[in-house]
This record gives C-alpha cells, sequence and structure tokens, in this order.
C-alpha cells in the first residue's frame, strides 16, 4: 500500500525536484491537473470499472495522497479538498440505512462518475489537441517572416498617455544602471521646468524628448521633466509624436496656442 | 485534369498569407465548374504528399494554406536561428478542450467540469486570442460567455470544428485504453 502511494505524490513532484527518491531512478512525468485527474489515475491504477467505484477504497487512497499534501501546490489544496468532501459525503449516503432498495438512479456515486466520464472524454480531446499542436508547431509557413522594414517614411501617430507612459518605464530602465548615491540639493518644480521645456521649444521648434530627458542632471528633473511633458499635453499646449513604441518621442509646440496661456498674459 | 487550372490554384494558394478559402478562390477565378475545381485541388494536394516535396498544401481554418513538412522542422529552425516554438501547458489545453465541446460556456461551467479554477486560463486563453468572449449569458451575475475562435482551428490545423473527434471516436479511444489495461 504504501509503495503505491508513493508514486503519484512523486509523480507530482518530479517535475520540480530530482532529489529524495530512494533507489535513485527517476521518471520525469507530468503533474496532476486537479483532483478530477488524480482521482482518475488511482482509479486507473486500482483498474476499477468506473462505473462500480469502491468508494472507501478510493477515498482511503485519495485522502492518503492529500496528507502529504505539503508535497502539494498549496493554491490547489481546496480544490483537491473538494472531491474529498464529496468522496466523503457519498461514502456516508452508502452507509445510510434506506427505507426501500435504491434503484439503480438514486447511486449517490452518479454525481461523480459523471463528473468523471465528462472528466475523461476531457482528457482523450486533450491528447488529440496535443497531437495536432505538435504537428502544427514543426510546419512554417511564410508568413512567420519578419516583415521587411517598408523604406517609405514612417506614418506619424499622435501618441496616447499610454504610449508615453511605455517610454517613461523605459526611460527609467535606462537611468536605472545610474549612481544614485550623490545627493543633491537642487529642487525642481514642475512650473519651473515647464517654462524651461516651453523656452527650449520656442527656440528650437522641436524637442527629442528621450534626449532631452537624459541630459536631465538628475533623477529627480528628469522625472519632472517627463510629468511636464505630460501636464502640457493635456493642456494641449504641445504635440507629442511618437514614430514608434520605444522610439523617441518628439514634441512640437501647438500653433494654435503659445506659451502665453500658461499662467502669463496673453500677447 | 485542367492542368491550366491547376497552376492557377497553385498560384493562389501560394501567394495567400491566411488560409485561403474556397469562396476567394471562386471570386478570383469566376466561372469555375465546382467538380473541375475540386478534382484540381485534390490533385493538387496529393501532388505535394510526394517525399520529394519539402512543402505541402494543408487544409486549416476552413482555408488551403503552404506549409513545410514538420519533418524538415529542425532544418527550418537551424536556417532561421529560431529556439522550438512553445507549446501551451496543459491546462490551458485541458481548458481549450472543454470550451471546443462546450461552447459557448461560462467560466465557472468549465471550473466545475475541470474541478479546478480555470479564470487564469481564460486568460491566457484570450491573450493568445484562441477564444473569445462572445457575450454574456442569461444568468444570475450575467457571466461571460466564451467560444473558441478562427485562430484557435488555425493554430491545431483543424478545418473546422467538425474536425475535433466525435463523441463515438472518444467512446471508442476509451474502450480500447481500458481492454489495454484490463
Amino acid at each position: 500500500m504504501e509503495q503505491e502511494l508513493q508514486e503519484p505524490v512523486e509523480r507530482q513532484l518530479a517535475e520540480e525536484s530530482w532529489s529524495g527518491s530512494s533507489d535513485g531512478y527517476q521518471v520525469k512525468l507530468e503533474i496532476f491537473e486537479g483532483p478530477l485527474d488524480l482521482l482518475l489515475y488511482l482509479i486507473r491504477k486500482k483498474k476499477i470499472d468506473i462505473h462500480d467505484i469502491p468508494i472507501a477504497v478510493i477515498t482511503r487512497d485519495y485522502l492518503e495522497y492529500l496528507e502529504k499534501k505539503d508535497r502539494i501546490n498549496l493554491d490547489r489544496e481546496a480544490e483537491f479538498l473538494l472531491i474529498a468532501a464529496l468522496l466523503i459525503y457519498i461514502k456516508s449516503q452508502m452507509l445510510l440505512p434506506r427505507e426501500q432498495e435504491a434503484a439503480e438512479s438514486d447511486d449517490p456515486r452518479q454525481i461523480l462518475v459523471d463528473r468523471l466520464l465528462e472528466y475523461q472524454k476531457v482528457k482523450i480531446a486533450c491528447n488529440f489537441l496535443r497531437e495536432k499542436e505538435e504537428d502544427q508547431l514543426m510546419r512554417w509557413r511564410r508568413t512567420f517572416l519578419p516583415p521587411i522594414a517598408r523604406p517609405e517614411e514612417a506614418e506619424l501617430l499622435e501618441v496616447s498617455l499610454f504610449d508615453l507612459a511605455e517610454t517613461f518605464f523605459l526611460l527609467m530602465k535606462k537611468r536605472e544602471k545610474e549612481n544614485l548615491r550623490i545627493i543633491k540639493g537642487k529642487d525642481v518644480s514642475v512650473e519651473e521646468k515647464m517654462k524651461e521645456m516651453i523656452d527650449y521649444l520656442e527656440a528650437n521648434g522641436s524637442m527629442d524628448f528621450l534626449e532631452y530627458f537624459s541630459a536631465q542632471e538628475t533623477l529627480e528633473e528628469a522625472l519632472v521633466s517627463f510629468f511636464c511633458l505630460l501636464e502640457l499635453v493635456k493642456n494641449h499646449l504641445v504635440i507629442a509624436i511618437q514614430e514608434q513604441l520605444f522610439q523617441t518621442i518628439r514634441v512640437w509646440l501647438r500653433k494654435a496656442r503659445s506659451h502665453h496661456q500658461h499662467g502669463h498674459s496673453h500677447e | 485534369m485542367n492542368e491550366q487550372l491547376k497552376a492557377i490554384l497553385e498560384a493562389l494558394i501560394f501567394i495567400s498569407q491566411e488560409p485561403l478559402t474556397l469562396e476567394k478562390i471562386k471570386e478570383a477565378l469566376g466561372e469555375v465548374p465546382e467538380d473541375e475545381l475540386q478534382e484540381c485541388l485534390k490533385s493538387l494536394i496529393e501532388g505535394y504528399s510526394a517525399v520529394h516535396h519539402g512543402i505541402q498544401i494543408i487544409q486549416s481554418g476552413g482555408g488551403y494554406l503552404f506549409t513545410t513538412k514538420p519533418e524538415h522542422d529542425q532544418w527550418v529552425r537551424k536556417l532561421l536561428q529560431i529556439e522550438k516554438k512553445s507549446k501551451l501547458s496543459s491546462a490551458a489545453l485541458e481548458t481549450l478542450s472543454i470550451i471546443a465541446y462546450h461552447q459557448p460556456i461560462t467560466q465557472a461551467e468549465i471550473s466545475a467540469i475541470r474541478g479546478v479554477d480555470s479564470t487564469y486560463c481564460i486568460k491566457t486563453l484570450l491573450q493568445k486570442k484562441l477564444i473569445k468572449i462572445v457575450g454574456r449569458k442569461k444568468a444570475p451575475g450575467n457571466p461571460l460567455v466564451y467560444r473558441t475562435s478562427e485562430k484557435f482551428l488555425q493554430y491545431f490545423g483543424l478545418n473546422s470544428l467538425e474536425d475535433l473527434p466525435k463523441e463515438e471516436e472518444i467512446a471508442k479511444i476509451l474502450d480500447e485504453e481500458k481492454q489495454s489495461v484490463s
């Protein structure tokens, strides 16, 4: 008995650990997908007819397996226990004396049998799909080839806030490598930075934001400049264009509005 | 055999990036007798199944498509310097089989059959576009209802859901397994 029960646990464990085997021999097998998978395994192992399950035996096997639950993934424990509860419930039902001889359809095991039969079908379908998948994965189509880069000018897309955020994380990653132990005593306000950026735009026409971001002295300043860009975009003071995700963002002043709207008197 | 028609069909299938459907073929060809078309397609497919061809025409996702043969996988990958493509997890495959056979189906119904919570699997399958949401069920909580997608058929090289093993075929496999066990 003990020897027999050892096996399913090892089947579960084989994937993660290669140790703990007494004879030093282990076979890599799939883990159980769930309580029904385990139940089916136990039933097959015992060569039991699924329509006539000796509930007492199977319940014992199943529970003994669960006792080694320190070796089971805890996330799944509740689901395994649910089926254990069902098994015990069925067992109790079968022990209860009945008023009349129960008809076949009243078999308390029926609910479990139905589920197992259904699950068994799923397993067969799985095998079928797996075979198909393996075949297909070895077939190559012409379409997988990466599209040849188009030489024509890139289409300009106005970026969404999500694109901006995405680029932001990219920039942050780049700056992560910097040595941040130096403490600088300079405070930058959003207002100042915004004015600085607008001045820059007025002077230079447009801005390569990635370059601008990297050129900032401190991480704090760089962060503030990004918030400024978001703010400016939000207020329709600038246009931000990104040709492709993860590439630089080009920033222009919107012509219709000048920076004077930003807290200054109008022309 | 209309050799010219056969050659045209070959060109059309070759140039198609997605499986080429019969409707599309007819659209391109105009008036062609159905039986002649079928005869040419059949002969074309058979021709490519010969050993000296490295490519073949498969029927997938409701259309015809050129692919390399599975036995040449290792050379193709070597040329393109691509690792083996990753397979779906067993859990995802289980979830997918249930959806394929029971669609339209809700998350709760899938989880009930598997005996395992399937929320995460469904998310993965949606991301891979192998399943799609087709609406909500008129039941308490109005749960979302899922179906397999067109991509599902293509991914597994199935022409339609009809290609899945039928109840009787599954029963037969189970019988055989039972016999081999006992």
